[in-house]
């Protein structure tokens, strides 16, 4: 195959962006004032949510006489922080970030989750503080960019590495496993009658991308809750719906095949391919190559609620996920040429979900769940802390007294439709909830096989609630999102 | 193990529904907990160890390497150096011009002062550097303790017991941390635990100190013939009273450490005086009134007592190489209970 005109104009334009990105990034550091943090998860971790919560924070401040609702968070609890707002993003062609929607959702008198994201939005938070002491000590500010997007889209972020053959032979080896054959059948029984040699047909491909996409989305399904589902446009293809870049499939292609010009295995690698380099490649190069630093969200409780196969196949997402992203310490040279992520922190979100004294178990699942992926980073010389977090807090705890024993419980407003120990919730009651224990050893969730496990079988399982009940004007309740500002930025505002 | 709460197939997920129904009369109690966050907040936010904080900053860990007045003092002692080695060059210069033998003498003289002057130094420096350690050793404690990160609780607790590695008091101490180091226990655990070993002992030791020079100058006080004797004395005594504590701490400091060791401890001391470290300022001030009720010499005696007692309790605070963690902070009461306890004790 020789490369076609268009791979080679991307070929350009990536040398161009890396040209503009160590400009951006001279100016930055001359200034010395922002910082890009990236905000990582998968679709369902939280992402939208840590981010309206992280604003909300930042840009309503307790009056003096208030409770400090960020005490770990030093220039808080120093009383340095002046104040925070919201200011014009610095690129004009991508979405502003809903924050006020997603505020209105979050407090408004119908409270709930904001839904979840379609498009790309970014968003500038500039915050005005005291410094603390040095040379430069007076008022001074700092601006933090964040990016928001459908978690589905950094699945792709692998691919980049693969090779269409390699990328069709990994997908049919995960479909064959036992506990994904009820929803894969259908598109493995359409694939396997397609011949990659036979001639290309358009309606084929789309029958077969069709199907794809089905055995994609029954898989991520609630009940499943499996991670490892690229590409990810096909779950959520924002603009690109029905273009050809996303009418293809993996192929059963025998070993050592070679596609011939004009055959479908050849149309379906070169908009593999496209896909990459029109889809993928961007996406990444405009998005993630200049981070400083980052935070990983996963929603843990989801895939423990699901399984051990779930819990594998999100620890070998989240493990492919991070292994593209520049990690590293950085001295001055790298930060202009080779931007860095210096410190990154990983959080298990929704920690509200379970009693604190769950909260060390949770954290060493996932430690487990992201080993590869931190001691890649730590190797290389980047900070990494684990945290469970919950941006907003939807419960408290209580102790539950139930005949002779006593239960570390949890109350607050499961969502609708939740159902638990024979009770089902319709949203407007409230409920104390006893999760389960977690086990001391965090190998023991990852052990056995198990997808969907039924609610009488399972240890544990994780309801979920609906937002906390908050004035307009009060600070949202939280768990250890103070903590996760001091790591992630603390550092800047001294 | 043993805890039969942590098996987890004892128990399975539970839901109990909260809402008011008047149908059937619920079988379980929901009690209400403080929040545990909260409660973790307020922890962070101890008032005595933010005013330990602040004081280190005027004492051994400032902040800038920059300042002005630090400008113009270097810049003095570089011009008085020249000028006292211009002094000195001219002076060998003449002992050589009156006499081989004279100026052989005096340029030996001259390199033994100079070899003394660097010995001096050297000390000084490391003792400086000793002081500043265990400040940092204290910053980075309290730190981990917040965090509850057990790498760098483990570290620093290493740290803490090389402090102590030549005090035979604290050998088994050490032994103990030392094998509790590589067992599974949390970063919080392990630096109450090092705080329950290593600091009574030596916070008793401080105490005593304290009350000691409490007692001593509210008599001499009471009985001194001229204010400015008193005035010195006092003087004299908290700054010994600051080394001795310094010293019993692991800190060893020199003249310029202890100079920093004052500001530091004077610092501290603004910054609780509205605080009344450990109990109620009422209180001494109502020991003040009695005592003074009875004679104004007593009263004066009492409350040069009192200062040197608080000044005590902020050299405790600024040089002990962890915050009170496990342990609770003395107050007056527990060093000088003589002074406010209706003077019971006062034997003069």
């Amino acid at each position: 195959l020789s490369i076609p005109p268009e791979f080679a104009l991307s070929f350009l334009s990536d040398l161009m962006q890396e040209a503009l990105n160590s400009a951006a990034n001279l100016s930055e550091l001359l200034r010395g004032k922002g910082l890009r943090l990236g905000v990582t998860g998968l679709s369902r971790a939280g992402k939208t949510v840590f981010i309206t919560a992280l604003a909300r924070q930042l840009t309503q401040l307790a009056g003096p006489g208030e409770k400090n609702p960020l005490p770990v968070f030093r220039v808080a609890a120093e009383d340095r922080l002046i104040g925070g707002r919201l200011e014009p993003q610095p690129d004009d062609h991508v979405a502003r970030f809903s924050y006020e929607d997603h505020v209105a959702a979050l407090t408004g008198p119908d409270r709930h989750w904001p839904q979840s994201t379609r498009q790309i939005s970014e968003l500038r938070l500039r915050v005005d503080f005291m410094r603390r002491d040095g040379f430069r000590s007076g008022p001074s500010h700092f601006t933090i960019d964040i990016v928001d997007y459908p978690g589905e889209w950094l699945l792709d972020l692998p691919l980049l590495q693969k090779s269409y053959a390699e990328w069709s032979h990994e997908t049919f080896f995960a479909s064959a496993a036992a506990a994904r054959a009820p929803f894969a059948s259908n598109w493995r029984g359409f694939a396997a009658s397609l011949d990659p040699a036979g001639p290309e047909d358009e309606a084929l491909a789309r029958r077969a991308a069709e199907t794809f996409t089905g055995y994609l989305r029954a898989a991520r399904g609630d009940v499943y809750a499996l991670s490892t589902l690229p590409p990810g446009r096909f779950l959520m293809p924002g603009d690109l719906e029905g273009s050809p870049a996303l009418t293809f499939a993996p192929l059963r292609l025998p070993e050592g095949f070679e596609a011939a010009n004009g055959s479908l295995a050849a149309m379906m690698e070169r908009r593999y391919e496209s896909y990459k380099a029109l889809v993928v490649r961007p996406f990444f190069r405009d998005h993630f190559a200049r981070l400083d630093r980052q935070i990983v969200l996963v929603d843990a409780l989801a895939a423990l609620n699901s399984g051990p196969d779930a819990l594998r196949d999100l620890q070998n997402a989240l493990n492919e996920v991070l292994a593209a992203f520049r990690v590293g310490r950085g001295g001055m040279l790298a930060t202009l040429f080779r931007p860095k992520i210096d410190k990154i922190l990983v959080a298990a979100t929704k920690a509200d979900h379970l009693h604190h004294q769950s909260h060390d178990r949770l954290e060493a699942i996932l430690r487990q769940l992201t080993d590869r992926a931190i001691s890649r980073s730590e190797f290389s010389g980047a900070e990494v802390d684990v945290i469970a977090l919950a941006a907003v807090r939807a419960t408290r705890e209580a102790a539950v007294r139930h005949g002779r024993e006593t239960l570390d419980a949890i109350v607050g407003v499961p969502l609708a439709g939740e159902k638990l120990d024979g009770q089902f919730f319709d949203g407007k009651t409230e409920a104390a909830i006893f999760p389960g224990q977690l086990p001391t050893d965090p190998r023991q969730v990852f052990r056995g096989d198990g997808l969907a496990i039924a609610e009488g079988d399972a240890d544990v399982r994780f309801l979920r609630f609906r937002p906390p009940l908050v004035g307009r004007h009060e600070p949202l309740p939280h768990i250890r999102l103070d903590r996760a500002c001091q790591f992630l930025f603390g550092d800047r505002l001294t | 193990m043993s805890d039969p709460r942590l098996d987890p197939r004892r128990f399975r997920p539970r839901a109990f529904r909260l809402d008011d129904q008047p149908s059937a009369a619920p079988d379980f109690v929901v009690e209400e907990k403080p929040d545990a966050y909260q409660i973790e907040a307020e922890l962070l936010l101890d008032p005595a160890e933010q005013a330990v904080e602040k004081a280190q900053k005027q004492g051994f860990l400032g902040g800038g390497v920059f300042s002005w007045s630090g400008l113009l003092l270097s810049a003095l002692g570089g011009l008085v150096s020249f000028a006292f080695t211009l002094w000195l060059s001219n002076l060998i210069d003449s002992l050589f011009a009156r006499s081989a033998a004279l100026g052989v003498i005096g340029l030996g003289l001259a390199a033994l002062a100079l070899l003394a002057a660097l010995v001096l130094a050297g000390r000084e420096i490391k003792s400086i550097f000793r002081q500043r350690q265990i400040a940092l050793l204290h910053r980075e404690l309290a730190l981990a303790h917040e965090s509850d990160d057990s790498d760098l609780s483990r570290k620093k607790v290493r740290e803490l017991c090389a402090l102590y590695k030549h005090d035979p008091f604290a050998a088994a101490a050490r032994e103990k941390l030392k094998a509790l180091r590589d067992e599974i226990i949390d970063g919080r655990d392990l630096i109450d635990i090092a705080e329950r070993q290593l600091m009574p002992r030596l916070d008793d030791a401080a105490r005593k100190e304290i009350a000691d020079a409490a007692k001593r100058v509210s008599v001499v006080a009471a009985i001194s013939p001229r204010a400015i004797v008193d005035v010195i004395f006092v003087a004299a005594q908290a700054l010994r009273l600051i080394r001795r504590i310094a010293e019993i701490y692991g800190g060893r400091p020199g003249l310029l450490g202890a100079w920093r060791l004052a500001r530091a401890v004077g610092a501290h001391l603004a910054i609780t005086a509205g605080m009344a470290v450990g109990d109620s300022l009422l209180q001494q001030v109502l020991g003040h009134g009695i005592a003074a009720k009875i004679s104004a010499r007593l009263g004066e005696g009492v409350l040069n007592g009192l200062l040197t007692a608080r000044i005590g309790l902020s050299a405790m605070a600024v040089c002990r190489p962890m915050p009170f963690f496990a342990r609770k902070p003395p107050g007056i009461a527990e060093v000088a209970p003589f002074l406010i306890g209706g003077d019971k004790n006062k034997g003069s």
